[in-house]
């Protein structure tokens, strides 16, 4: 069987204390594909690779059943905050 | 071996589904068999595309389309009408570095110096397209017009082509010239020189040194390495496509592997995602290091710090 998004959102919140967490199944049922953004501060200081692989190591046990899971963000707080505000003074102009 | 291996396959559908929603799982499956066949920058409904405007007398390009299948699901059109966007002019800055245009996935249309459209196309990254033809035919791109589809599956891309295609054949009377039956001018691309490299000379062949050490070896002594899903000329994934087309965009000189090749480089998924720690393909390494995998090339490729790393 397929993994929910329940547990997809569980196991990132146990193991990275995210600020932020949208996590959206794309798999149209079947729990078998994920997008997920995250914001959480053990990101800071991390390259992309390495924040990408502690996404990666808090689902090692879904892994093995997810098929594709397409990690859109991962950013820490401060920069998640930037963003925001960025985002909506874009939408005003 | 074999179940391995069709895991690896449905794998790839899966991954190319990501955008498309409420399908069960069968239909995206057959679905993207079709949409594996179906490459990028050619824009296979050009040919056999005849109006009908007696038959179907409402103008189509501003209304919802409704599917009339069982299962149907609303699609609103994803992008402005032909006549609503604006024209982007193609320069040699724009034409070869990606410049203004989007890289997203979407329709655009092709106009020459004298305001003439030329071609309409369909693409999942519109400036690589864009710098491809401007590479073949600069006489032909005087301007661009870009409309970006927003969740780019397959239905909603042929929609928004298809609705631009009418718009433009209400306007003018014709079909561009580069859409007509037979006119190549647009839609081959030439075909890649490199050919993929295979890490063992044959499943046959009893290996002297582990596949790690051969991975290793190759990552060192190559600058760019792309280990992808089916061959660079037609990768088999679109996370594998969309990487070889920003590579291909950037006019790096890189090896690519393809990991699905089970005779060449069999054994080579599970040791590679030992090796690099990474549990998906593709994945790219620079100098030796892993750089990630498609969303980190993609974010990468976005906030323009590629260039920088592959320069260095």
């Amino acid at each position: 069987m397929g993994v929910t998004k329940e547990q997809v959102e569980s196991s990132l919140k146990a193991k990275l204390n995210p600020s932020h967490l949208e996590v959206v199944d794309t798999s149209g049922g079947c729990g078998a594909s994920f997008v997920v953004e995250i914001v959480s501060e053990q990101f800071e200081g991390k390259r992309l690779l390495e924040r990408h692989r502690m996404v990666n190591a808090a689902l090692e046990e879904e892994m093995k059943q997810i098929h594709a899971l397409s990690i859109k963000k991962t950013v820490t707080p401060e920069q998640w905050k930037q963003q925001q505000e960025s985002n909506q003074s874009n939408a005003a102009a | 071996m074999l179940t391995y291996s069709f895991f690896f396959l449905s794998h790839h559908r899966y991954r190319t589904s990501m955008a498309t929603l409420n399908l069960s799982s069968l239909q995206s499956l057959s679905f993207h068999r079709l949409f594996s066949s179906f490459p990028q920058n050619t824009p296979t409904l050009s040919f056999n595309f005849q109006p009908k405007p007696s038959v179907n007398p409402r103008p189509i390009s501003l209304k919802p389309y409704v599917s009339e299948k069982p299962r149907a699901r609303v699609v609103a059109l994803a992008v402005n009408s032909l006549g609503e966007t604006e024209a982007v002019a193609v320069s040699p800055e724009n034409g070869e570095s990606a410049g203004e245009l989007p890289s997203g996935a979407g329709v655009y249309a092709v106009y020459d110096a004298n305001g003439e459209v030329q071609f309409i196309g369909l693409s999942r990254n519109i400036a690589a397209s864009v710098a491809a033809h401007w590479k073949s035919v600069p006489e032909l791109c005087g301007s661009i017009k870009a409309g970006i589809v927003d969740e780019p599956d397959r239905e909603s891309l042929t929609q928004a082509w298809k609705s631009w295609m009418e718009e433009c054949i209400k306007v003018s009377g014709k079909v561009p010239p580069g859409n007509e039956s037979g006119n190549a001018t647009w839609v081959r691309q030439p075909p890649k020189r490199k050919a993929d490299l295979r890490l063992t000379p044959g499943r046959h062949v009893q290996l002297t040194v582990p596949l790690e050490n051969l991975i290793d070896t190759l990552v060192k002594e190559n600058k760019v390495v792309a280990f992808i899903k089916g061959p660079r000329s037609a990768p088999l994934c679109g996370f594998s496509q969309r990487v070889i087309a920003i590579l291909e965009n950037q006019g790096v000189d890189y090896e690519s592997i393809n990991v699905l090749d089970e005779d060449y480089n069999y054994g080579l998924r599970e040791t590679l995602k030992k090796y690099s720690n990474w549990p998906t393909f593709p994945q790219i390494f620079v100098d030796g290091e892993l750089v990630g995998g498609c969303d980190i090339l993609t974010s990468m490729y976005e906030k323009g710090e590629l260039a920088s790393l592959f320069k260095k």
